[in-house]
């Protein structure tokens, strides 16, 4: 994924203050989506093999991807790195063309990219991995360019990638890593983008940004909520793990995640059936349950839900970007299902239920 | 041994005699230790059998959840998330005798683990990785059980193969020889006494 691009995106003098494009940038993105795959392909995508699909991706938006790194890579791994290179420039595209305020709320949401590289050649640096593996696993759809990024991952050490990354705002976390606590600064990075996410949240009173708050909102009661299961159902009640729960929640307020976090996998359940949730996911949960992939399912399906429900109430504002990302990000998804699922010889049932169509 | 070879004489009978006495009570404790050791085979056979059962069906789920992190995560997210790994899984070795047959026995730690203590941050990955890591530890325990119980197998059989050709060779070998030396000593020193008696006789007369 070669991107000439510079050290940071954007505009930085239109960054946080000045004017926003929102007409420009939001008549841009409705372009943009009407090349979103529309839902009845997938059920057609279903019943092809694998070489169908990929000459049928080939031929789709992503031909460019696919032709570039048809070198490189080849079948599922083809398809998959072709489609993250196109999320990739999708969304440093939306940086680019977007200004001020607007660009602010765009790069803050899509610093999880940041985050995920910062991380992932962290591991890499853990692991001593290969540069070309660390490369390999990044997605350079944040602020970060990979220019950048594949600096970073040809440093010998983790204190050099640390050093590296002195004048960004990770760098607060990142030098406490002493290179045996990566879990905690893994997480710690996670909190900040949460953190920074809901900071754009703001205090504004229009209604557009109270959507967006809310869907915003949405998001972090739903990782809480993921986060709750999965502590829960590998049986850990630690007071401390209140570390890992991130505020700003639309209905799981901090208190009420405080108070489920010593309960037993039974209690929880039975204290969970009091918030909306329950409703999307109360007929794959159970107390002797096995698997958490339906309830993370659900949930998902949930919030894309919620985001396209108010996607088109107000034009001309970040809800129908913010709308436009989140169904490049299930685009790609599926798509990623799909191949991967078939590749892996999964029953089409399995792979349907993971779909968010 | 030929009876060719064998010297008529009283002390190699005697010899013979304690041989014989010894390659018996050998016979019988090397049969003893074979039905033994095919008792303790087919007991591990079962166990070996239970143990490959589990082993393909955990290789399996193994599979399809890492099939399904592939595919939901993405292939990418499953390969950073694994550069995180904290602790390697660890094995030591030691040994057990099982009837003179000495066998493996595989302790291993850091397998089964949390996932707060697998190395990568909670928050920023999924259930759908939790779930492959878990198959996988499961999977990794089950091989280091059956590599355990197929090595005393492997063990077992080779002795059991080995116990068996003693016990032949004593039984339709080493011992029938001996007893034919001896009933060759005993028919010829008959003999040469007889020679003797008769030699005896022709002098007095």
């Amino acid at each position: 994924m070669q991107l000439l691009q510079k050290f940071k995106r954007g505009n930085s003098r239109s960054r946080f203050t000045g004017h926003s494009n929102y007409a420009y940038t939001t008549a841009r993105v409705r372009a943009m989506k009407s090349k979103i795959l529309p839902n009845e392909t997938y059920p057609r995508l279903m019943n092809m093999g694998i070489y169908e699909i990929a000459r049928f991706i080939g031929e789709s938006e992503y031909k460019e991807d696919v032709d570039e790194l048809a070198r490189q890579y080849e079948g599922a791994d083809l398809i998959e790195h072709a489609l993250n290179r196109n999320l990739a420039v999708t969304f440093t595209k939306l940086i680019k063309i977007s200004e001020g305020e607007l660009n602010y709320l765009i790069s803050e949401n899509l610093k999880q990219y940041d985050v995920w590289n910062i991380k992932t050649i962290l591991r890499g640096k853990y692991c001593k991995a290969s540069t070309e593996d660390i490369l390999e696993a990044i997605v350079a759809a944040g602020s970060l360019s990979y220019t950048f990024l594949s600096e970073l991952a040809t440093k010998s050490n983790y204190e050099e990638v640390v050093s590296e990354l002195e004048n960004t705002e990770y760098y607060a976390i990142l030098r406490n890593y002493n290179g045996t606590n990566l879990s905690e600064i893994e997480n710690q990075l996670d909190k900040m983008y949460y953190a920074g996410l809901f900071a754009t949240t703001g205090s504004s009173k229009s209604k557009d940004r109270k959507l967006f708050a809310r869907f915003i909102r949405i998001g972090i009661d739903i990782k809480n909520l993921t986060t709750l299961f999965r502590l829960k159902k590998a049986g850990i009640t630690d007071p401390d793990m209140m570390d890992l729960m991130v505020e700003g929640g639309l209905k799981l307020k901090i208190s009420d995640i405080e108070r489920m976090l010593p309960l037993s996998f039974e209690d929880f359940i039975a204290e969970l059936s009091k918030y909306t949730y329950w409703e999307e996911i109360s007929d794959v949960v159970s107390p002797d349950m096995v698997s958490l992939i339906d309830v993370e399912s659900r949930l998902k399906k949930h919030r894309l839900k919620s985001a396209a429900s108010f996607s088109n109430v107000y034009p001309l504002s970040i809800v129908p970007i913010m709308d436009y990302m989140l169904s490049k990000q299930n685009e790609v998804s599926n798509l990623r299902i799909i191949i991967r699922g078939k590749a892996a010889n999964l029953s089409d049932e399995l792979i349907r239920e993971q779909l968010v169509i | 041994m030929g009876v060719k070879d064998v010297k008529p004489t009283r002390s190699e009978l005697i010899e013979l005699k304690k041989k014989i006495k010894l390659s018996q009570s050998g016979h019988k404790l090397l049969k003893m230790k074979r039905d033994g050791l095919i008792l303790e085979f087919f007991e591990i056979l079962g166990k070996a059998k239970d143990v490959r059962t589990e082993l393909d069906a955990a290789y399996e789920d193994a599979s399809r959840k890492i099939g399904i992190a592939n595919a939901v995560d993405g292939t990418i997210t499953v390969k950073s998330t694994a550069f995180a790994l904290q602790n390697k899984p660890q094995i030591e070795l030691e040994s057990r005798n099982i009837m003179g047959v000495v066998v493996p026995k595989i302790e291993s730690s850091s397998v089964k683990k949390n996932i707060n203590e697998r190395g990568y941050g909670i928050l920023g990955t999924s259930a759908y990785t939790d779930e492959a890591a878990d198959a996988y530890e499961l999977l990794v325990e089950k091989i280091i059980l059956a590599a355990e119980i197929e090595t005393t197998m492997k063990k077992l059989l080779d002795d059991i193969e080995k116990t068996k050709r003693r016990v032949n060779a004593l039984e339709f070998k080493v011992i029938p020889e001996l007893q034919e030396s001896m009933t060759f000593i005993r028919l010829r020193l008959e003999e040469m006494e007889r020679e003797n008696t008769f030699r005896l006789k022709r002098i007095k007369g």
